[in-house]
């Protein structure tokens, strides 16, 4: 299928997220759609798909112009999205979620599965793709999850396919396996979307590649013509952050000290899981989202109990203390979910930067708040961590998610503990953000500070850490130290139980 | 007390009391899993009585009381549709309004139509009667039970099996889980989710308009203010607990019809009606704290 977007601009109230963009998409190509968080990538092939409305701009499918008024009508056209946020039904099976909203029906509307199933099992031989159709979803790996997706849109012999971040998920062997799939794909004439900003994956699998930034299209070419620093450059719209260097230091003494640790989870308990963490270094914690690394840090910070064995901060023992004692004892934590967790949306900058903070003196009088001096300290992140917002009573929620990141960063790295527990920190934030906060974990460490990094981004944790040790299915199933460590050891570390290092 | 529970005349009674409960209940079971939030089945089953009444009394069948019902709890469903779906309106309010706008649109057109305060009763209102089950009815106590009911007691009897394959081999069921569970996922693949939930909600809506019926039109033949008495909610309870899967809701749905039969019986034996008036809703407390404390168990002993 032939696509052609034309002048395509889409606003939401005063944002404009898609401004004036024209793409060709060929039949037979993997074309990579590259750019920045928030640079319009997901906006403009939700548009594709039915699912936003252009406010200008022409949609052309083999020549006839197309609009949809819902993603009914996309689908029924030949389009299939596997969305990053996997648009399943936990609670049914695979087969019942791939017929949803396709479902082949006898009499009475009832849904005629065993048709369903002989068709599934000729595309899954046509295309090499295994998967158990009883098994409930909810119990399926994210990759499994993924391939169910696929599966959606095969089974409705989709033309076109979208994947948006695909890769985000998966194990580098996982990759593999996905690409192996959409190189299957282009061989049969389909056309493939793929919105990424992993930049090696481009390299590797795409025929075309189209850069995005701010809502604009920067370029549109060949692989072949263009190169790896042209497509970064239009990516940050500049020359990109140097590589860093890390500074040979020594670690000190064990700040950090977690043996035996088991944390309760639905079905199995994660652990029992044992490491140090030592003055002066990162410790990276790998694995695919999913394998205990949410449980574990919530053992760590004290938000659930542990089953057994015990946790030492500087010396003493916390497992019983609750998290505000932790946190006075010597532990910053930057949650994972800035939204729900690591910021109150509705209260001001000025609030949430004094949140959970111990030096009560300087910000209280009696039982009343100071607020001059919460002003001041706001203002005094604001300025530090480079964060873009109206001013320090303006509410959190109207920053973008890379601002409202450093802030949360900004508290907590400015309690100045011994410790700190930073779970993907950066994740969905700019490339501008990611660096600047990798720049600040990697300042605290040179100062002798202690940082456990949970990272499911690979790169992010590789390029940080001292150590790395690596968790998979409630367990740590390796460490690699930090300078040696190459992204195929620790993609197979991620994917078994290996051997404890 | 033991030849109480072992009376046939008792026993026989059961259905009676377990209609209107498991009609409402699977009716709220259709919004619960299409993820409507639906508390206003008492308003429907109340609605629902006096339309029976009405429709009986001016045409002299119970098949169009039943009929009347069924269209005036499903014009109580629209009524939750429209604010709640379509205007965005917060569940509970809107179910709390339908409950009140029930109530006092019942009092007000039992005086407005039919000129009377409180009740009426009347030779006009036909209800349904006994049916009996030929060879069913020679099987000794179960055959009692069984035969000699109403109508709509054989029908909530069919719903129960009906509605468990609806839900699981249906495509308008599938959607309705879907629409329950990741309503994004059902609007991504193409199917606009509240437009599943408005059927659920007129589905829902009928089902309790027969319920309703059940109460005035087959268990007596009249109409009282406030007559449906608690066993909305009672369906509610159902519901929530058995998360709207049909096979366990009939039964948790017979238990609370048994209670509420057994009421009345003790009545009759002196206890203070205040008391037996409590029955039904201590066997809901109950049943509650030993659901709850049995998952506890259950939560834990995964953990180990």
């Amino acid at each position: 299928m032939r696509v052609e977007l034309n002048g395509i601009t889409v606003r939401f109230g005063p944002v404009t997220a898609v401004d004036d963009v024209s793409l060709g998409i060929e039949p037979g190509e993997i074309h990579a759609l590259v750019g920045e968080n928030g640079a319009g990538k997901s906006t403009l092939m939700n548009l594709l798909f039915g699912l936003v409305r252009p406010a200008a701009g022409t949609v052309v499918l083999d020549g006839v112009e197309r609009r949809w008024s819902s993603p009914q009508d996309a689908i029924a056209s030949g389009l299939g999205m596997v969305h990053q946020h996997f648009m399943l039904q936990d609670t049914m099976t695979v087969l019942e979620n791939i017929v949803l909203c396709a479902e082949p029906v006898g009499r009475f509307g009832f849904v005629d599965f065993a048709a369903a199933r002989r068709r599934l099992d000729a595309i899954a031989a046509e295309h090499g793709i295994a998967v158990d159709l009883t098994r409930e979803v909810g119990r399926l790996s994210v990759s499994q999850r993924q391939t169910v997706e696929i599966l959606k849109v095969l089974y409705r012999e989709a033309e076109l396919v979208i994947l948006d971040e695909p890769t985000a998920v998966l194990t580098p062997q996982e990759k593999d396996r996905l690409f192996d799939t959409l190189r299957n794909f282009r061989a049969a004439g389909k056309s493939i979307v793929i919105i990424t900003h992993k930049l090696d994956e481009v390299m590797e699998i795409a025929d075309r590649v189209s850069v995005m930034r701010a809502g604009r299209l920067v370029r549109s070419s060949l692989l072949d013509e263009t190169s790896r620093q042209e497509i970064a450059r239009g990516i940050v719209g500049g020359e990109l952050p140097e590589a860093r260097t890390r500074k040979a230091q020594a670690a000190g003494d064990v700040v950090l000290s977690v043996r035996d640790a088991t944390i309760a989870r639905r079905g199995r308990p994660v652990g029992p899981v044992s490491f140090d963490l030592r003055a002066g270094e990162i410790v990276g914690i790998a694995g695919v989202s999913g394998n205990g690394q949410s449980e574990l840090v919530r053992g760590l910070t004290g938000l659930d109990p542990l089953l057994s064995g015990g946790i030492s901060l500087c010396g003493q023992s916390v497992e019983t203390l609750d998290v505000a004692a932790r946190r006075a004892h010597g532990m910053s934590y930057i949650p994972e979910d800035r939204q729900r967790m690591g910021l109150a949306l509705g209260a001001s900058v000025s609030e949430n930067a004094n949140a959970g903070r111990d030096d009560r003196s300087a910000f209280t009088t009696g039982p009343f708040l100071r607020h001059g001096a919460m002003m001041r300290f706001a203002r005094a992140i604001i300025e530090d961590y480079r964060i873009r917002v109206a001013g320090p009573s303006a509410a959190a929620s109207t920053m973008s998610g890379g601002n409202k990141q450093k802030l949360v960063v900004g508290r907590e790295l400015t309690r100045n503990t011994a410790v700190v527990v930073a779970e993907n920190p950066t994740w969905g934030v700019d490339i501008g953000a990611i660096d600047f906060i990798h720049g600040e974990l990697m300042r605290m460490r040179d100062s002798g500070h202690a940082i456990l990094l949970i990272s499911t981004e690979l790169d992010e944790v590789i390029a940080l850490s001292d150590r790395i040790l690596v968790m998979y299915d409630g367990a740590i199933s390796g460490e690699v130290s930090g300078g040696e460590a190459n992204r195929e050891d620790v993609g197979a570390l991620m994917m078994s139980r290996g051997k404890a290092a | 007390m033991l030849d109480l529970l072992l009376d046939p005349s008792f026993a026989a009674s059961i259905p009676r009391f377990v209609t209107p409960i498991l009609l409402a209940a699977l009716g709220g079971a259709l919004c619960e899993r299409a993820g409507v939030f639906n508390i206003a089945l008492e308003g429907f089953l109340l609605m629902g009585a006096f339309a029976a009444v009405l429709g009986s009394y001016f045409s002299g069948s119970p098949y169009v009381g039943a009929l009347a019902a069924m269209l005036a709890g499903m014009a109580l469903g629209l009524v939750f549709a429209e604010f709640n779906l379509r205007r965005g309106g917060d569940s509970i309010v809107v179910s709390i309004a339908i409950n009140l706008l029930a109530a006092g649109l019942t009092t007000f057109l039992l005086r407005a139509i039919f000129d009377v305060t409180g009740a009426f009763s009347d030779a006009g209102i036909v209800g349904f009667g006994p049916v009996r089950l030929p060879l069913i009815e020679d099987i000794p106590f179960v055959g009692q039970i069984l035969s000699g009911q109403s109508a709509l007691f054989y029908v909530a009897l069919l719903c129960v099996p009906l509605m468990h394959v609806f839900l699981a081999r249906h495509r308008l069921g599938l959607r309705i889980r879907a629409a329950g569970e990741n309503a994004e996922a059902l609007r991504a693949g193409g199917v606009e989710p509240r437009r599943v939930q408005l059927v659920a909600l007129l589905a829902c809506g009928a089902l309790c308009g027969l319920g309703g019926a059940q109460l005035s039109i087959a268990n007596v033949n009249l109409f009282v203010e406030n007559m449906s008495a608690g066993r909305g909610w009672i369906a509610v309870v159902a519901v929530l607990l058995t998360r709207g899967r049909p096979w366990p809701l009939f039964f948790i749905a017979l238990l609370f019809g048994a209670v509420d039969s057994l009421s009345f019986r003790v009545q009759g034996l002196g206890l203070a009606q205040q008391f037996t008036d409590m029955m039904p809703y201590l066997a809901t407390l109950i049943v509650l704290v030993a659901l709850s404390w049995w998952r506890a168990r259950r939560a834990r002993g995964e953990t180990r």
